[in-house]
């Protein structure tokens, strides 16, 4: 097992991608702590199946955009598990429409969970990482961030943010044995793509060399490498792009 | 008098620690010297002091109390009131 002890914290962890790696990292021995803002049925279930495994996860109702309840929450967690290792920044949502659409509420929310929502996270545990001279953030950010999507003025705006963020910090807290690094998936097949119109689909299908919508497994395990510093510990600021070729 | 010694060795291992974060000699270290402005420490040489602190000693130093960790007097009077804790 490759991240027996570690510590791992992942935002978003009931749905989607960050189900996949709250699995993932505890098959792997990871302690692994997930947030998630609405299902608590959901959360308690996860935590059942994962402990039937015989592995660790517990869910914690955190909305990433309460930076006072992340600090007071952090505080807790730091006590009761003796520290964290890894974060995963990865609650986000979308709300896609023409600019010309868009409300004022729409921006604001996406902007408020996907980039604020790091910030808030980040924040909250930079500190420790700082004082333990180690430290692992990965992000998931998005293609949108990188090329920007039509219908995502407010998506790609805060995916892009959350790129520069990373590497921004990467380069500040190096020194200290932190690595900081970004997952950019493309078409996964979540809740989050399930909501595209179909003729969507159809248009960007044959954008994407391997033909293919990824799984979030797939996602998942190149949260795993660079979650696992025996295989990436010389890889920071970097923006790995799980996207079948789609940007290329 | 025992209590006064510790205080004065609790002293003397601040001050090497302080010395060793910030790679001068214990002697330039003044009581009351600011780390920022006297001394050239920059925020993170400053959270290093807390980190080793709370290694040392076993306690632990708040996020708020951070800024306060600006001169060896300051320092060492956090780390009396969080031993007192
Ligand atoms: N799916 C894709 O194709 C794709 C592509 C590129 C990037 N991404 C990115 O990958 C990440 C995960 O996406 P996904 O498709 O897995 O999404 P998803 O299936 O919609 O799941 C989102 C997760 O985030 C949680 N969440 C949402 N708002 C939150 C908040 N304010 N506070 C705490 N948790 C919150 C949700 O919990 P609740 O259900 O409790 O709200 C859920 O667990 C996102 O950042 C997304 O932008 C996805």
């Amino acid at each position: 097992m490759k991240l027996q002890d570690k510590v791992a914290v992942v935002t978003g962890g009931t749905r989607g991608i960050g189900r996949a790696m709250v699995e993932a990292l505890a098959r792997e021995g990871a302690q692994v702590l997930f947030t998630y803002a609405h299902n608590d049925l959901l959360a308690g279930q996860i935590e059942s199946e994962l402990r039937e495994q015989g592995l660790k996860a517990k869910g914690f109702k955190i909305d990433v955009r309460d930076f006072e309840k992340i600090n007071q929450w952090k505080e807790e967690i730091l006590i009761e598990f003796g520290g964290v290792d890894i974060l995963i920044n990865n609650a986000g949502i979308a709300k896609d429409k023409a600019l010309m659409m868009m409300s004022r509420e729409d921006w604001d929310e996406v902007i408020d969970t996907n980039l604020n929502g790091l910030f808030n996270f980040t924040r909250a545990f930079i500190v420790h990482f700082l004082k333990k001279k180690e430290g692992n953030i990965i992000n998931i950010s998005s293609v949108s961030g990188l090329i920007g999507l039509p219908r995502q003025v407010n998506y790609s705006a805060s995916k892009g943010g959350m790129i520069s963020f990373s590497k921004a910090l990467a380069k500040e807290v190096a020194p200290y044995n932190i690595r900081v690094n970004v997952i950019c998936p493309g078409f996964i097949d979540t809740d989050m793509t399930r909501k595209l119109r179909e003729e969507y689909v159809r248009q960007m299908m044959p954008l994407i060399p391997l033909g293919r919508f990824g799984t979030v497994e797939e996602v998942a395990r190149t949260a795993l490498f660079l979650a696992d510093e025996t295989v990436s510990h010389y890889i920071t600021g970097q923006v790995i792009r799980v996207d079948g070729g789609l940007t290329m | 008098m025992p209590a006064e010694k510790t205080l004065d060795t609790l002293r003397q291992e601040l001050r090497k620690i302080v010395a060793e974060i910030g790679e001068i000699s214990e002697e330039e270290i003044k009581d009351d010297a600011n780390f920022i402005d006297d001394l050239g420490f920059d925020s993170m040489k400053a959270l290093e002091v807390a980190a080793a602190i709370e290694k040392k000693y076993k306690i632990r130093i708040s996020e708020e109390e951070i800024p306060k960790i600006n001169s060896l007097v300051n320092v060492f009077k956090l780390l009396e009131k969080s031993l007192k804790n």
